[in-house]
């Protein structure tokens, strides 16, 4: 790290002194609206004028991409009391605020606020005047500390549009920095490796920088994104969907990888912060050196990048009825959710379904009376249905907080679907093949035994665990090709129970293989289950294996990951493979976990995630937190620093089965 | 022909060209004090069993009615923790042959293969006859092997291998007697076989602290190997690990390499693996 950039670093990431000069905001916005009677987008204008006004310009003597949050602690635009009312009429989607979009802001930075002025309502223009306005104040303050370089940047951007790499970075930071300051969250980055690449270019090959000063000043705006996600909070620190996607094809299908996707990479694996979170878009032609580059990230232990496969993703798009051109530009959401960058408007997490908790409801109401496992299956499918009508009957009258700001980086809502996840495929999965296997095939298991083990938490049992847990079909194990078949049936089920319905915003739905934190969630519904899981054991992440399978190996795994046609469960959810991170010491391995990742690719998985592990620093780190704060690990679809996660989710992490070579 | 296997390893990237499915012979006639898997010393299956995590809950010690679970005064089938198991299967040599052919779309697309190591594999020198012949020219074939075998065997098998990782540890047959049980004897006639073999080959060392990476030793492989490929491979600290699940104690070395870099000039084609 060069010194320049260390210093930044250190400033944000390990000191995060600016962090304590934040002022609390100290206005109850909520209780001077409602007294005011405002409507909904005046509030959400107002409040985001006060705010810009409030904040402080402050730029660090090196720092070249500026814009920093001064001002903490925001209120509510609305009361409790109003929320009740809106909670009431609608249905509200998390906070309500609008989450999990990819913004155009490649539209933006092209133009600039002057040239959408005419366009724009009067929230719009009254916003864009204030981060204007907030924007020449810190280029007053650039002037005044003598950097010119600062004040140049900011005197053509946000107003005008971007000329060049350094005011594209600028330019996107204020637009970012706007977006969470409305209020959005989840706010996504995109095909960022596409849209700033032209800006990129002109400036190589007009010779402005070298290769290592363009990285250099990339470094210095990937900090932007760490310096207030603190305030982005999620489920736990650190979810706060900052995605980034490098790679991928056009729609004549060239592959767009470029230089400066290479960059980002690079910078990702250099500065090893939690954000932004780096996906790579791939396909069956991606050469070997692409995902080489990727295993070295990988090597950084960040749990980046996430890969996702073009060959399914785009088809599975388009067979879900998004037009090719939108199909072919897919970028991930927050997590790993497939959503359009500009026009899509999808509720890509409006649910999620408990597929274990399907088995084993079928299991107690019709097991016992069901002959073959066929007849039982067909239950399985009718209570997997049940559910979604369940899922879909809550769902009506959809209510977010208007978000002048992020309409502005918007081109159209031309999909409005909705994404449920599907929980606990693998538990599923096995707990069927444990269930077809000894009760239905070989009939030395009763369904009443089952039941009454399970119950008793297999402590009345223990042959019997030991046969569910130890000795049944497992997904990714050895003789675990009949779960895997089980997978392949249960996502059919699952696709087919949501496939032709129309949500209440007129679009469809969409199954897919996440989990977010259902997995702890979900779990904690259920008892014990026939998959041999004990009580109050977690899921594997999205689609992953379970945790105590031992599983074979990373082959069997993508192989037994691999078997559905992911085109049909295409909302999102990865694979998750962890490897011991003392395996990257050599170069030659991070070829060999290259040929991994693009057998799977070939193979047709559709999305597919890596970590570098090593439990023993973990547990170390929950004796010895401070010792650690910098450790990242992955959690569900994004990563964090392990010592600002709640126990259980440190606990599931060092559970996970990890792969050494 | 039966063969007796306690692990098979998937996506293995030390063990030769690409990505191996490595298959461990079980049964060794070396006793080296360093060995890091003593349940590969024993040519016939035996208990293996964790400790850690064990509940003490006695259930593995009432009677069962396995038949595989006789003699072992333990049940395999019950322990709640999954502590407990047999290593050591044997396989028919077509049926072990077909298993790594399912992975063959997979070795090949890696420019990977499979590797016998073990213990010794050439102890079963029938049965990797039998395995090989039925995998040549389908998979490429690599072997881990000590090297000490009678002359005949090393011979009719090593001929059957695309690539050939053979151990050279020590060079004094006094020393090498006493860290390994056995003379170098048959070994140093096998190697001088296999320089001359045209089969593809490296020779490994082991550095073990005090005991293979002597400057007098590595002079000694140096000598011997001249412009073949060496390898060094750097001590596992952890060596001793599993001694205790097959009920034996460690003797080799207990303290952590100490970080000092061979003396590597003495070599003419070496390498050195990182840790």
């Amino acid at each position: 790290m060069k010194p320049q950039l260390k210093s930044l670093y250190d400033y944000y990431v390990i000191d995060r002194t600016h962090r304590s000069l934040r002022t609390p905001c100290g206005i109850d916005f909520s209780a001077e609206f409602s007294a005011l009677g405002l409507d909904p987008a005046e509030r959400m204008c107002r409040r985001f004028e006060r705010v810009t006004a409030m904040e402080l310009p402050r730029i660090l003597p090196d720092e070249q991409i500026v814009l920093t949050r001064s001002v903490s602690e925001i209120g509510d635009i609305f009361t409790e009391e109003e929320w009740k009312k809106i909670r009431a009429e609608h249905y509200v989607h998390e906070s309500g605020y609008v989450s999990n979009l990819s913004p155009d802001y490649e539209g933006m930075i092209r133009d600039g606020f002057d040239a959408r002025y005419g366009d724009a309502d009067a929230h719009q223009r009254r916003m864009m005047d204030a981060i204007a306005a907030l924007c020449d104040r810190y280029r007053e303050e650039a002037e005044r500390m003598g950097r010119e370089d600062v004040a140049m940047v900011l005197s053509r951007v946000p107003r005008k549009g971007a000329r060049n790499f350094r005011e594209a970075l600028q330019f996107f930071r204020i637009l970012h920095f706007s977006l969470w300051l409305e209020g959005d969250y989840h706010n996504t980055v995109g095909r960022f490796d596409q849209y700033i690449y032209p800006y990129y270019k002109k400036d190589r090959d007009a010779g402005v920088y070298t290769k290592e000063e363009a990285f250099d000043l990339l470094c210095d705006f990937f900090l932007s994104f760490n310096k207030d996600s603190d305030m982005y909070f999620g489920q736990q620190q650190g979810d706060n969907g900052q995605s980034m996607v490098l790679g991928g094809t056009d729609i004549d299908g060239n592959d767009c990888y470029n230089e400066l996707s290479e960059l980002c990479l690079l910078a990702s694996g250099e500065l090893k912060l939690i954000d932004p979170k780096i996906n790579l878009r791939v396909n069956k032609n991606t050469p070997l050196e692409v995902y080489e580059a990727g295993s070295r990230l990988t090597k950084a232990g960040l749990g980046f990048p996430q890969y996702s496969n073009d060959d399914v993703v785009i088809e599975g798009l388009e067979k879900m009825g998004y037009a090719r051109e939108d199909a072919v530009n897919y970028v991930v959401a927050a997590c790993w959710e497939f959503i359009i960058p500009g026009v899509g408007d999808d509720i890509a997490n409006i649910g999620a379904l408990n597929l274990p908790l399907a088995v084993d409801k079928t299991l107690r109401a019709h097991g016992a009376a069901c002959a073959d496992f066929e007849s039982f299956f067909a239950e399985v499918k009718k209570e997997i249905r049940a559910e979604c009508d369940r899922i879909g009957e809550n769902i009506h009258d959809v209510y977010f907080v208007p978000s002048p700001f992020m309409d502005l980086l918007r081109k159209g809502r031309k999909y409005r679907n909705f994404g449920v996840h599907g929980c606990g495929v693998a538990s599923a999965a096995d707990a069927l093949a444990a269930i077809k296997k000894h009760v239905y095939d070989e009939k030395t298991l009763s369904v009443s035994q089952l039941i009454d083990a399970m119950d008793h938490n297999f402590e009345n049992d223990p042959v019997l665990l030991h046969k569910l847990r130890y000795e049944s079909p497992k997904m990714g194990c050895e003789g675990g090709e009949s779960a895997a078949d089980m997978s392949v049936r249960v996502l059919d089920a699952f696709s087919e129970a949501l496939s032709g319905r129309t949500n209440c915003l007129g679009g469809h739905w969409r199954a897919g293989t996440g989990t977010a934190m259902f997995y702890l969630w979900h779990a904690a519904e259920l008892g014990a289950t026939a998959d041999g899981r004990r009580n109050g054991e977690p899921f594997g992440t999205n689609f992953s294996p379970s945790l105590f399978a031992k599983t074979e190996g990373p082959v069997t795994v993508v192989e037994h990951f691999t078997a559905a046609d992911m085109e049909k469960t295409l909302n999102g959810g990865p694979l998750t493979l962890e490897f011991a991170s003392s395996m990257f010491s050599e170069e030659d391995s991070i070829r060999k976990l290259a040929m991994l990742i693009k057998y799977f690719i070939s193979r047709r998985g559709h999305q597919l995630q890596l970590n570098a592990v090593n439990p023993e620093r973990m547990r170390e780190a929950q004796r010895d937190p401070d010792a650690y704060r910098q450790l990242v690990v992955r959690i569900w679809g994004w990563s964090a620093y392990f010592v600002e996660l709640d126990k259980p989710f440190q606990d599931h992490v060092i559970a996970r089965q990890e792969y050494s070579l | 022909m039966k063969g007796l296997i306690f692990d098979i390893k998937q996506f293995s990237v030390n063990d030769g060209e690409g990505i191996r499915e490595t298959v461990f012979f079980k049964g060794c006639p070396l006793r080296c004090i360093w060995c890091h898997n003593p349940e590969g010393l024993l040519p016939s299956p035996e208990l293996y069993e964790r400790r850690e995590g064990c509940l003490s809950c006695g259930l593995c010690r009432v009677p069962c009615e396995h038949e595989e679970c006789r003699g072992y005064g333990r049940c395999l089938h019950i322990c709640p923790q999954n502590l407990l198991r047999e290593v050591g299967r044997y396989y028919e040599a077509e049926e072990l042959a077909e298993r790594l052919l399912s992975q063959k779309a997979f070795l090949d697309a890696t420019g990977g293969g499979v590797t016998l190591s073990g213990g010794e594999p050439l102890l079963q020198a029938d049965f990797c006859t039998a395995l090989l012949s039925l995998l040549k020219g389908r998979l490429h074939l690599a072997i881990e092997t000590s090297g000490y075998a009678p002359h005949a065997d090393f011979v009719r098998v090593i001929s059957l291998c695309d690539f050939v990782m053979m151990d050279l540890k020590l060079m004094d047959e006094e020393a090498h007697r006493r860290y390994t049980g056995v003379s170098n004897q048959s070994i140093l006639e096998n190697a001088r076989w296999l320089k001359e073999s045209g089969i593809p080959f490296v020779f490994r060392t082991p550095l073990i602290p005090g005991i293979t990476d002597t400057e007098e030793n590595l002079s000694s492989i140096a000598a011997f190997a001249g412009n073949s490929p060496v390898e060094l491979l750097p001590y596992n600290p952890l060596a001793g690990a599993k001694y205790a699940s097959v009920h034996r104690t460690y003797t080799g070395p207990s303290e952590k390499a100490d970080g000092r870099i061979p003396e590597l000039s003495v070599f003419e084609n070496v390498r050195l693996r990182k840790k």
